[in-house]
C-alpha cells in the first residue's frame, strides 16, 4: 500500500479529500491559534458571549473537534483507508516532546483534579511512559497524530466540561500568585492548536519527508507569526491608549494652520491644555549632539582599526573593549557622566553632559558597524586606486568611506533607538523639571552668543542649563503619580511620543542609507 | 627538433612519476608531464634596438616561504606589447606587479633586485610610488570599476592628483575644471573604444555596465592618468569571445602610444597581438623570452615547446 502510494505520490494532480480535510483542520488550528492570541492579549474575552454560549466553550468545542479529528486523520492513515507514506516511526525528537507535554499533564490531572497529592509523579512518569510509547513505537501516522489529538481533546473537554471554566482560578502553592481561566484557557488553546496544526498539517503531507517538512513548516510559521502579533499588540497597545492624549486640543484651521497643543505646549500654570513640548526639543538636541559626538569618533577610529593599524593583538583588544562598552549597563554611563562631566561642564545637570553621555554610549556601535562595513568594501577598490597613484588616505576618503556609508547608517539607526529611549543617563546628567512650562525648552539655536574677548568665542547658554527629556518625563509622570491638574492619561500621549520621536529618526537614517544605496548601486 | 640538452625523459613526458628534480635537494620545479632541462641565459637574451623603458635584473620574490620568483632578468622594449605566458603559479602576474610595485602591498612579499624605468631604479627608498603608478598604470584579470559614475570613473586618478579640480571651493573661485574633465573623459573613453557605448549616459553608475565595458572602463580610468607603461594581467580572461576581441584589437592600438604588458593564460592571444613573448615555467623561472614568432614558430627550449603545443600546463 505505502509503496503504491509512494508511486503516485511523484506528480499530485488533484487534491484529494483527505488532503482538503487536512488542508481545513491546518486552518481551523491557525484560526484557534489566533483566537487563543486575541484573548491573551484581551482583544476578546473568555465570558464574551458567542450565539447563546461564551467564547470558552466555543474555543473548547472546536479544540475538542480539532482533535478528533486528527486522531481520525492518523487511525484512518494507519488503517489504508488514506493514501499516504508514512516512515516506520515519529521519530526521537517528536517522541521527547510529547513526554515532556504528557508528563505535565498527566502530573497536573493527579495533583490537581484527582487529588492524589504527592502521588502526582505517579501520574506524571505513567502518562509520560504512554506517550513515549505511543509516540515511537507505532508508525509515523499514528505516532504524530494520537497524542497531539488527545492533548487537544483532554483540553478541549476541560473547558467545556467546566473543570476550567470561564470563572476558573488556580492558587500556586508557595507563591503569591493566581491562575485566572482568561490567561489558561487562551494558552491552552493556542498550545493544543499548534500540536494539532502540526498533526494535519503532516497529514496534508501525507507524512514521510514531504509530511516533516510541511509539519515543520506550518509550526513554524504559526509562532512566527504570533510573534509578530505580539509586537504588533504592543505598538497598538500603545498607539490605542496614547492617541488620545496627544490629540487633545489637536485642530486644523483657526488662526495657527494646525494647532496641536500636546506637542507644542508646556506643562506651565497658564497653559492649557498642557503639553510637553519641552521635553521633546530636549530629546532631539541629546540625540542630535550624540549622533554630532559619536559618527566623527567613531568612523574615525573605526578607519585607523582598519586601514592602518596592523591586525593583531592590539585591534583585537580594542575590538573585545569595544563590543563590552556596547553591552556595558546605561546606569554605569550615567554616573560616568554625573561624576565626570558634570563636575567639568558648570558643576550642574546639563544638556551637553547628557549629549556627551549618551554619545559615549553610541560609540562602541557606530565603531563596531562602521568597521564591518569598511572591512567589507572590497579590496579590489583599494587596488585599483592604488595602481592609478592614487595616496592612503586619498582612497580611503574618496571610495573606502563612500563605499561603507550604508552599513555606517545602519548602525547609527540601531543606536539611535537606544539612546533616544535612555532614562538612567539621562536622569543623572540632564534632568530638568518634571513638568516644565514653555518658557523653560531649551532654545539652542537661538542661544549662541559671540563673546569676543576671550577664547572660546562662542557660548551656549543653553546647552549648560539643565532640561527635561521625554524618557525621562515619562518615569517621572510614572513614579511620581500624575501632578497637578495633568489630564488622565498623558503618559500614554508621552509615550507614544516617544515612539514617533525614534521613528521619525530611523526614518532620516533609513532615507540616508536609501539614498547612499542608490548612488553606489544605480 | 632536437635540443641537445634535453635529459632522456623528454618526449616521454606522459610518465607522472619523472616530474620529480634529478637533485636530492632541488625543490620541486616541474608539474605533472613537464620535462626535465637545465635553463640557459642565452634564451632569455633577447636583444632589441633602442634602449629599454623597463630593465629588469636579477629580480626575485618570495611570499613568505614561497620562493615565487627565481632570478628573472629582462628588458621591455618600448612601444610595444609584451606578452607573459606561462602555466598556473609560474609567477608570471607577480613579476608583473613587480613592476610597479604592486607587489608591496602584500605584506608576507618579499622583494630583491633591481627594475628600472627609464634607467631610473624604482626599488630604492626614495622612489616616489605615487609618481611610479601615474607613470606605470595596471589593469587587473577582473573588471574593478569604482561605485561612482562613469564620469567619475574615469577623471578620478586626474582628480585625485590635482590636475583636474571640480571640488566646491574650484566651483566657487570659478576655477573648475569642467571643460578639461570633460575633455578628458571623452578622450579616454574613445582610446578605450568605449565612448560610443556610454556617451549619453556618462553620469550612471559603472557598476550597471556589462562585463567587457567594465574591463574597457578600468582601461580608460588608466589611460586618463596618462601613464607612459600599462600593465594588464589576464584582462580578457573574465570576458566572453566578443569582448576579448574588442580588448586585444584595444591593446595592439594601445602599442603605438605605450608601452604594454599583458599576462595571459591564452596562448592563441598572445601570439596574437604581442610583439615578444616572455615564458614562465613552474617554480618561478623565466625560460624563455624572444620576438613572439620565434617563441612560437621556433622555441628553443624543449620545456616551451612542450607547453606551447599544449603537453602540459
Amino acid at each position: 500500500m505505502s509503496r503504491a502510494t509512494a508511486e503516485s505520490a511523484l506528480v499530485r494532480d488533484e487534491t484529494t479529500g483527505f488532503e482538503s480535510a487536512a488542508a481545513g483542520l491546518v486552518g481551523l488550528s491557525g484560526l484557534l491559534f489566533a483566537l487563543g492570541l486575541a484573548a491573551l492579549i484581551n482583544v476578546i474575552a473568555v465570558t464574551d458571549p458567542v450565539a447563546g454560549v461564551n467564547v470558552a466553550t466555543v474555543l473548547g468545542g472546536l479544540l475538542c473537534l480539532g482533535g478528533l479529528v486528527v486522531i481520525g486523520f492518523g487511525v484512518g492513515s494507519r488503517l489504508g483507508y488514506l493514501e499516504t507514506a508514512p516512515q516506520e516511526s515519529a521519530g526521537i525528537v517528536a517522541a521527547s516532546t510529547f513526554t515532556l507535554v504528557w508528563s505535565a499533564i498527566g502530573g497536573l490531572v493527579a495533583s490537581q483534579t484527582i487529588g492524589l497529592g504527592p502521588l502526582w509523579v505517579v501520574g506524571a512518569l505513567v502518562c509520560g511512559a504512554g506517550a513515549f510509547a505511543l509516540t515511537a513505537l507505532p508508525r509515523e501516522d499514528v505516532g504524530s497524530t494520537v497524542p497531539a489529538g488527545a492533548v487537544a481533546v483532554l483540553g478541549g473537554g476541560a473547558i467545556l466540561t467546566g473543570v476550567v471554566g470561564p470563572n476558573w482560578e488556580w492558587m500556586l502553592d508557595g507563591y503569591n500568585a493566581t491562575l485566572f481561566a482568561d490567561i489558561v484557557i487562551p494558552s491552552m488553546v493556542m498550545f493544543a492548536s499548534l500540536l494539532t496544526g502540526w498533526a494535519a498539517a503532516k497529514t496534508y503531507g501525507g507524512y514521510g519527508a514531504r509530511g516533516r517538512h510541511i509539519g515543520a513548516y506550518t509550526l513554524i510559521y504559526l509562532v512566527v507569526l504570533g510573534i509578530l502579533a505580539v509586537l504588533l499588540a504592543l505598538i497598538a497597545f500603545v498607539v490605542f491608549k496614547g492617541v488620545g492624549p496627544l490629540l487633545r486640543g489637536f485642530s486644523v484651521g483657526g488662526q495657527s494652520l494646525i494647532s496641536w497643543p500636546f506637542l507644542t505646549n508646556g506643562a506651565g500654570l497658564l497653559e492649557d491644555p498642557k503639553g510637553i513640548f519641552p521635553a521633546i526639543v530636549g530629546t532631539v538636541w541629546l540625540v542630535v549632539g550624540a549622533v554630532a559626538f559619536a559618527i566623527p569618533t567613531g568612523v574615525g577610529a573605526a578607519v585607523f582599526l582598519s586601514e592602518y593599524a596592523e591586525q593583531g593583538p592590539f585591534t583585537r583588544v580594542v575590538e573585545i573593549a569595544t563590543n563590552g562598552l556596547w553591552s556595558t549597563p546605561s546606569i554605569v554611563f550615567g554616573l560616568f557622566g554625573a561624576a565626570f562631566l558634570i563636575p567639568r561642564f558648570g558643576n550642574s545637570k546639563s544638556i551637553i553632559a547628557g549629549q556627551l553621555t549618551l554619545g559615549f554610549m553610541l560609540l562602541p556601535l557606530v565603531l563596531i558597524t562602521s568597521r564591518e562595513a569598511i572591512l567589507a568594501v572590497p579590496d579590489e577598490y583599494r587596488d585599483a586606486s592604488a595602481a592609478l597613484g592614487v595616496s592612503k588616505w586619498q582612497t580611503i576618503r574618496s571610495v573606502v568611506v563612500p563605499a561603507a556609508i550604508p552599513g555606517i547608517t545602519t548602525g547609527v539607526i540601531l543606536g539611535v533607538g537606544r539612546i533616544a529611549g535612555e532614562t538612567a543617563p539621562i536622569l543623572l546628567t540632564t534632568g530638568g523639571g518634571v513638568l516644565p512650562a514653555k518658557g523653560s525648552a531649551p532654545a539652542v539655536l537661538s542661544s549662541f552668543e559671540v563673546t569676543p574677548l576671550s577664547p572660546p568665542f562662542v557660548s551656549n547658554p543653553a546647552l549648560m542649563e539643565a532640561s527635561s527629556a521625554l524618557p525621562y518625563q515619562l518615569y517621572a509622570l510614572i513614579t511620581a503619580g500624575l501632578g497637578g491638574d495633568l489630564p488622565e492619561g498623558v503618559e500614554w500621549g508621552v509615550a507614544l511620543t516617544l515612539l514617533l520621536v525614534v521613528l521619525s529618526f530611523y526614518a532620516i537614517g533609513i532615507g540616508t542609507r536609501y539614498y547612499f544605496r542608490r548612488k553606489l548601486h544605480q | 627538433m632536437s635540443q641537445t640538452d634535453t635529459t632522456d625523459t623528454a618526449g616521454t613526458d606522459t610518465d607522472a612519476t619523472d616530474s620529480t628534480a634529478t637533485g636530492g635537494d632541488q625543490p620541486l620545479t616541474t608539474t605533472a608531464g613537464e620535462s626535465e632541462e637545465e635553463i640557459r641565459e642565452e634564451w632569455t637574451d633577447y636583444r632589441f634596438e633602442g634602449e629599454p623603458k623597463l630593465a629588469v635584473e636579477d629580480l626575485n620574490v618570495w611570499y613568505g616561504d614561497d620562493y615565487a620568483l627565481q632570478s628573472v632578468s629582462m628588458d621591455i622594449p618600448e612601444k610595444s606589447v609584451t606578452a607573459l605566458i606561462g602555466p598556473s603559479g609560474c609567477g608570471k602576474s607577480t613579476f608583473l606587479r613587480c613592476l610597479n610595485r604592486m607587489n608591496d602591498r602584500i605584506r608576507a612579499a618579499r622583494i630583491e633586485g633591481s627594475v628600472e624605468l627609464d634607467g631610473r631604479e624604482i626599488y630604492q627608498d626614495s622612489a616616489d610610488l605615487v609618481e611610479l603608478r601615474k607613470r606605470v598604470g595596471m589593469v587587473f584579470q577582473a573588471p574593478n570599476p569604482f561605485p561612482k559614475s562613469i564620469r567619475e570613473n574615469v577623471s578620478y586618478g586626474p582628480r585625485k592628483h590635482g590636475d583636474i579640480r571640480t571640488g566646491l571651493l574650484a566651483r566657487l573661485t570659478g576655477r573648475s575644471d569642467r571643460e578639461q574633465e570633460n575633455e578628458l573623459v571623452e578622450r579616454s573613453l574613445r582610446q578605450a573604444a568605449l565612448w560610443s557605448e556610454v556617451e549619453d549616459r556618462l553620469g550612471d553608475n559603472a557598476l550597471g555596465l556589462s562585463g567587457g565595458q567594465q574591463q574597457r572602463l578600468c582601461i580608460a580610468r588608466c589611460l586618463a592618468v596618462d601613464p607612459e607603461v600599462i600593465l594588464m594581467d589576464e584582462p580578457a580572461s573574465a570576458l566572453d569571445p566578443i569582448a576579448t576581441s574588442k580588448i586585444e584589437d584595444l591593446i595592439e592600438d594601445l602599442a603605438e602610444d605605450y608601452t604594454v604588458v599583458v599576462v595571459t593564460h591564452n596562448m592563441q592571444q598572445a601570439a596574437r597581438i604581442s610583439d615578444q613573448t616572455a615564458v614562465f615555467l613552474t617554480g618561478g623561472y623565466l625560460v624563455e623570452y624572444d620576438e613572439t614568432d620565434k617563441i612560437f614558430e621556433n622555441p628553443e627550449s624543449q620545456r616551451v615547446e612542450d607547453y606551447i603545443t599544449g603537453k602540459f600546463g
